[in-house]
């Protein structure tokens, strides 16, 4: 999985390209999160557009650190997962704890 | 031949694909894109193809963490096949002590569903069309129709 992380106003952007899953796809993400978070950086926007699969690993680091964000007085927002991704998440029932945006605009402006 | 428990006739199924791998984490992304390659090319259609893609990464990763503790002297096996009907079915097995899949929490419950685990068996059974636990629970098959 490719991952590139840009900075927008106090809010990192990820952008994800492959399958979020077991191995270095998560392993990747993660990396990003902890780090960023041990700096006290507590906003993230995850642009899902070019996700085609998450599993239940994938799904358990989201959840995750959506809760410690969200205990700091941050979040992590989605971007335009795809359809497949949608049907997953509201499969296990953690679907309605993110909020989704079209773009990435939107989402860090929800920040503010 | 053990006797057949779902009804599938053993001898009618066509052997599409059978993979031994160590039990790796980084393996198995490996192993389920071969299975996602050899659908693409029976021309499953996406959806389709999506799902059981999912529901095997899912075995595939329960093979590995639970079923060998990610040790890489450790051997699961992915077996896809096809029946006349053009059914598709994949077992993964691995060489642990097996699980009962009868005391697995739901994931849906409140208490449940900031869980970073547990959600991978319950993904299986909503995406395939049937699922067992054969041998002491550590055997899947799992049909797509």
């Amino acid at each position: 999985m490719d991952i590139n992380v840009r900075k927008r106003s106090q809010v990192h952007v990820v952008q994800l390209r492959g399958n979020l899953r077991m191995g270095s796809a998560v392993d990747g993400l993660r990396q990003i999160l902890e780090e960023n978070m041990g700096l006290g950086d507590t906003r993230f926007v995850l642009n899902l557009a070019e996700v085609s699969m998450i599993d239940s690993t994938g799904i358990g680091l989201l959840v995750r650190f959506l809760a410690s964000t969200k205990q700091r007085g941050g979040n992590i927002k989605l971007v335009q997962p795809s359809k497949f991704a949608v049907q997953t998440l509201r499969l296990v029932g953690v679907l309605n704890l993110f909020e989704i945006f079209d773009n990435d605009d939107a989402a860090v402006e929800s920040f503010a | 031949m053990p006797p057949d428990t779902t009804g599938h006739p053993e001898d009618e199924l066509s052997e599409l694909l059978n993979i031994g791998f160590p039990a790796d984490p980084d393996a198995i992304g490996k192993v389920a894109d071969a299975i996602a390659e050899t659908l693409i090319e029976l021309q499953v259609p996406e959806q389709k193809r999506l799902e059981i893609g999912l529901a095997v990464q899912e075995a595939l990763v329960n093979a590995v963490v639970h079923g060998c503790n990610n040790d890489r002297s450790k051997e699961v096996r992915c077996r896809l096949q096809s029946d006349p009907l053009g059914r598709i079915v994949i077992t993964v097995t691995d060489p642990g002590p097996g699980f009962s899949p009868d005391t697995l929490s739901d994931p849906k419950h409140r208490a449940n569903l900031y869980a970073d685990h547990g959600r991978g068996v319950y993904l299986i059974r909503q995406l395939m069309d049937e699922v067992s636990f054969e041998s002491r629970g550590n055997k899947i098959r799992m049909w797509k129709y």
